[in-house]
């Protein structure tokens, strides 16, 4: 951008500019610039009595001048980039006109102030700042006529309306997803030829034969070896539905992929590590947009369709954030201010939970543990009323035929014993190590994946992992259905008319009331539990490849189908133990009646609730979407014990949920609320410039629209501190090198006869001395300015400085030392030190 | 091709709202029960011994008395035990058809909308666009500057929305490129 608008001032000053800049020797031309016009350009600090701890010399700014303190990774700020770059320069030119353009309509305040460039942070002070004076200046209207008074009352009720909206729209494509990754799920194993879009199971409705578990058959549904003129049943059969299974995996698989790699790369993974780093205040352009949508939506369709290790769950939160974005766009209050769109995101993504889980309230609650930086309660109940409607809507749409938004509802109202609480908390240990050792592996491969040369095959990948998962799923009758439905089939408890392998009890009905008692297992039993700990086994590794290929893939089912497989295994064992052993003091007696002691579906439940807990360390709203999934409150004390047990030992093994890690491996600029920050240090050991730079800075009423941009040309800093003179390094304000940049380029076109040596004002009125004829007239800055920066003095320690970036959400403060400017701290700044204290790679931070 | 994925949202949005309005949902009552005779009262059970009774659509009635005992001939009710209808599941289930098939009927048009738009990305565009992107180069900064107003008043309306469509398409092309090397080729993201 950059050259281009040197380029346009060049053609409009008559060449008075001569930008020698770019061609030449950098440290030549810096060096030669320190020398001459403003040769005190460093600090101030040459008469104050901190000499010693301030070095002045000019040795050695040469160089480490181009250490920038607020560096934006090398290629992610457009405006040097592309035009200095790779030749992309019109790519940005023609941004910024649209920029201008757009905004163009809002008045006397420059276009695009307040926007923020690609992969930058927002400064949620200043925001908010904006919305207040936004808000103050509709009020202070509302006297004035009646439309002013509707557009007030409009302005009030907005936040309202774009939930509602939000919410709406979630619910219906929810609903969408659901029905049509069911239907692409069974076209795997046949279709249903008087009605192609119906699901086995839709398609068996009205059918009176009876289906049995293994096939799930009625006569209406045609295999793919009856299609192709085989019979059901037979060896010939088997083949042709096991190729069939595979060739429509491939196909749905490679759909994907390539969708997500032509379409929008950015849909692919859960999205929720990035929807983190967005709500923490982090702009990624095009994350949350319409096609990141779109692709997102049929993209979680096919892959769940393709048999692949995956839920579809993680995407929905994503799903209904991008779908917040957009819908906020209509709302100029939150669509042009970004820390007041967060607000609708942390709405829409409890609206994601509700619908994915159908648990409004577990919805709001992950919203507030897991997504959400900045969550007031106003938010809070917006995302409650997001959350509801949502659920609501995809209830009314019944997606599965159950009358609830999720297929593995199930309702349990067995009571449980107290020493059950013994397994429970063991459940919770072994979610916790199946967690861990997930994460590890997980994170191991991603990191292979990152630096090695499999990460240039992404399509290739995705359906390696797709054939190999096929092939190997499809023998196994558990991992050959839909993750959805053997957890569903884990969670039930066996009733009368359950035929399945896994209720095959030997129990006798010759008692009314004997409907549900305990019984011996029969051999079937057996079978299938031997089936689910190969699934286990084949889940755990298949997961560990799946999660982080290049399609969109959520983790929630995955685990909570390990956890399911995992408890139910457990909860056989004890209600076989109580079968065989009624009369041991464990179980009190309580068993001997033979009755609803054991329920092992409730084990399943609360082994899914820790491997969940374990792998993304949530507690309370986990235990409360377990509680919504159950329709009772009963089991929230097994629930909280196993995910306690789980995150301890989750937290002892690993140090981070599976969501952390990937915020890390991806070096995104999350400063992270929970962690506490246990060292001495003090403002000034972080601070930039260090010793021997100097601090760029600009002044109130001295420097030319030249030095101005000289300034900008040499450094890469995004905001530079206004002092009152060089020699009294006294603050005075902050602006952002964007602004600046806007505001020059505006001032470039509006003003008649700015000429580079025209002065840039940053006061109200003009300097002392009165301007000599002759001299162009001043440019006036001060609305840019940001005259109310947070600042902190060099003493203050880290531990105060980094509680203000998380709570404030600055992007930088400003350190003074008596008085006077001496440094500045960015978020990166902040980022980078907490990683060098971890022993980490600080420059694996990459944005800025 | 915005508006028409917004188009296709109203459409959905109104068909969903307009078919849980009117009363098209096709519910039953599944009765799962012991297939008669029953097995000898100290027998196990075995097997899938189960047969499924459709009754009538009315929640209330959903019940094995109201469902399967009308259906059963006087001898199976002659020798019916009393516990016969303590082992029947019956569960009153709807759903509705309607959403169902617009729903799959939409899906499968988004999909096959997207998949001949990227093969047509990906086989014709570059052709079609050797020639464009040869005089494109041509369009240095300055006039895409005032590209905006000037160039745009030369040529007519119709060229006009096709040029500002294009331009759509071509910085919408560009995001995706970067976004690709984003997380193809630099791997900073999403890995």
């Amino acid at each position: 951008m950059w050259g281009m608008v040197r380029r346009e001032l060049a053609r409009s000053s008559g060449g008075e500019y001569v930008l020698v800049h770019q061609q030449e020797q950098h440290g030549v031309r810096q060096v030669h610039e320190d020398n001459s016009a403003n040769g005190n350009q460093h600090r101030g600090f040459s008469m104050s009595s901190d000499d010693d701890m301030i070095d002045i010399t000019t040795t050695g700014t040469v160089t480490e001048r181009s250490i920038h303190y607020d560096d934006p990774g090398t290629s992610h700020l457009p405006g040097v980039t592309y035009c200095m770059g790779d030749g992309e320069g019109e790519s940005l030119c023609y941004q910024r006109t649209s920029i201008l353009q757009h905004v163009a309509a809002d008045g006397d305040e420059i276009p695009g102030i307040g926007q923020y460039e690609d992969f930058h942070t927002i400064d949620w002070q200043r925001d908010i700042a904006r919305d207040r004076m936004r808000h103050r200046y509709i009020v202070k209207r509302r006297q004035n006529s009646l439309f002013d008074l509707v557009k007030g009352a409009h302005d009030a009720w907005s936040g309202w309306v774009c939930v509602l909206l939000v919410g709406l729209t979630t619910g219906v494509v929810a609903g969408v997803i659901d029905i049509g990754a069911s239907w692409m799920s069974d076209l795997k194993y046949g279709i249903c030829p008087s009605r192609f879009w119906f699901n086995r199971e839709q398609c068996c409705w009205s059918s009176n034969e009876t289906t049995s578990f293994e096939t799930g058959n009625c006569s209406d549904w045609l295999t793919w070896s009856e299609v192709l003129g085989q019979s059901r049943t037979g060896a010939g059969a088997y083949i042709i539905s096991y190729l069939m299974y595979i060739a429509w995996a491939l196909l749905f698989a490679s759909l994907a992929a390539s969708l997500v790699r032509m379409f929008a790369p950015y849909a692919c993974g859960s999205g929720i590590p990035e929807i983190k780093t967005i709500l923490s205040g982090f702009i990624i352009r095009g994350y949350l947009g319409k096609w990141t949508l779109i692709i997102k939506s049929v993209g979680i369709m096919l892959s769940v369709s393709a048999g692949l290790s995956l839920g579809k769950e993680g995407p929905m939160v994503h799903i209904a954030c991008c779908i917040g974005n957009i819908l906020s766009y209509l709302f100029p209050k939150y669509g042009r201010n970004e820390a007041k769109k967060r607000e609708i995101l942390s709405a829409a993504a409890a609206a994601g939970v509700s619908v994915a889980f159908g648990a409004p309230i577990g919805g709001v609650l992950f919203s507030l543990e897991e997504v959400s930086y900045y969550f007031p309660l106003k938010t809070l109940w917006r995302s409650f009323f997001c959350a509801l409607v949502a659920a609501f809507v995809l209830h009314s749409i019944n997606p599965f035929g159950n009358e609830h938004s999720v297929l593995f509802f199930v309702e349990y109202n067995n009571p449980w014993i107290f020493f059950e609480l013994v397994p429970f908390v063991g459940l919770g240990i072994i979610g916790g190590v199946i967690a861990a050792i997930f994460i590890r592996a997980n994170l191991y491969w991603c990191k292979y994946r990152k630096t090695s040369k499999l990460g240039q095959y992404p399509v290739t990948e995705v359906l390696i992992v797709t054939a190999v998962t096929a092939v190997l799923a499809y023998p196994n009758p558990y991992t050959r259905m839909s993750t959805s439905e053997l957890i569903y089939l884990l969670f039930r408890k066996c009733g009368v008319t359950n035929t399945d392998d896994l209720c095959d009890y030997n129990r006798n009905f010759t008692d009314v009331k004997s409907a549900v008692d305990l019984a011996s297992a029969g051999p079937k039993v057996y079978r299938a539990m031997w089936l689910l700990v190969l699934a286990l086994i084949f889940k755990l590794l298949a997961t560990v490849f799946t999660f982080g290929i290049k399609v969109p893939c959520g983790l929630f089912i995955p685990s909570l189908c390990l956890g399911a497989i995992v408890g139910r295994i457990v909860g056989i064992g004890m209600e076989q133990l109580a079968f065989n052993y009624p009369h041991i003091w464990v179980f009190s007696g309580e068993c001997s009646t033979m009755k609803d002691c054991i329920t092992p579906g409730l084990y399943a439940m609360v082994g899914a609730a820790a491997v969940l807990g374990g792998v993304t360390r949530m507690t309370v709203s986990l235990v409360v979407v377990m509680f919504e999934l159950t329709g009772g409150v009963r089991y929230i004390v097994p629930l909280m014990a196993a995910a306690m047990a789980s995150k301890w030992v989750g937290d002892a093994l690993g140090s981070h949920g599976v969501y952390d890690a990937h915020i890390n491996l991806n070096g995104y600029p999350f400063l992270d609320s929970k962690e506490e920050f246990a060292h001495t240090s003090l403002a000034a050991d972080v601070m930039q410039p260090k010793r021997n730079e100097t601090l760029s800075v600009l002044t109130q009423d001295s420097m030319t629209v030249e030095d101005v941009e000289t300034l900008m040309k040499e450094t890469e800093h995004n905001g530079f501190p206004v002092v009152v003179s060089r020699e009294s390094q006294y603050l005075v304000g902050f602006v952002l090198r964007r602004d600046l940049n806007l505001a020059l380029a505006q001032a470039r076109r509006a003003v008649e006869g700015l000429r580079p040596s025209s002065l840039v004002l940053f006061t109200s009125n003009s300097p002392q001395q009165p301007p000599q004829p002759g001299t162009p007239a001043p440019l006036l800055l001060k609305n840019i300015l940001d005259m109310a920066p947070i600042t902190i003095t060099d003493q203050t320690p880290m531990e105060t400085v980094v509680d203000m970036f998380r709570k404030l959400g600055l992007r930088q403060t400003l350190v003074t030392h008596n008085g006077r400017l001496l440094g500045v701290i960015t978020k990166k700044d902040v980022l980078r030190y907490v990683k060098q204290l971890d022993n980490e790679d600080p420059n694996s931070v990459l944005f800025n | 091709m915005w508006m028409k994925i917004a188009l296709i949202f109203v459409f959905v949005a109104f068909v969903v709202t307009n078919v849980t309005a009117q009363i098209d949902n096709d519910a039953r009552c599944k009765c799962l029960c012991p297939s008669l005779p029953l097995p000898e009262s100290n027998e196990t059970r075995k097997g899938n011994q189960f047969k499924q009774y459709k009754g009538d659509p009315d929640p209330s009635q959903c019940t094995c008395r109201d469902v399967v005992l009308p259906k059963l001939s006087d001898a199976e009710k002659a020798g019916l035990p009393p516990e016969f209808c303590v082992r029947c599941d019956c569960k009153y289930e709807n759903r509705n058809t309607t959403i169902i098939k617009v729903v799959v009927i939409i899906v499968i048009w988004i999909i096959s909308l997207l998949v001949v738009y990227m093969l047509f990305l990906i086989c014709l565009d570059p052709l079609l666009n050797k020639r464009v992107q040869s005089n494109y180069t041509e369009h240095t900064n300055e006039d895409e500057m005032s590209g905006g107003e000037g160039v745009s008043h030369a040529m007519g309306v119709r060229s006009n929305v096709l040029n500002r469509v294009g331009h759509q398409q071509d910085k919408w092309k560009r995001q995706v490129r970067e976004q690709r090397r984003n997380i193809y080729d630099r791997h900073t993201m999403l890995n």
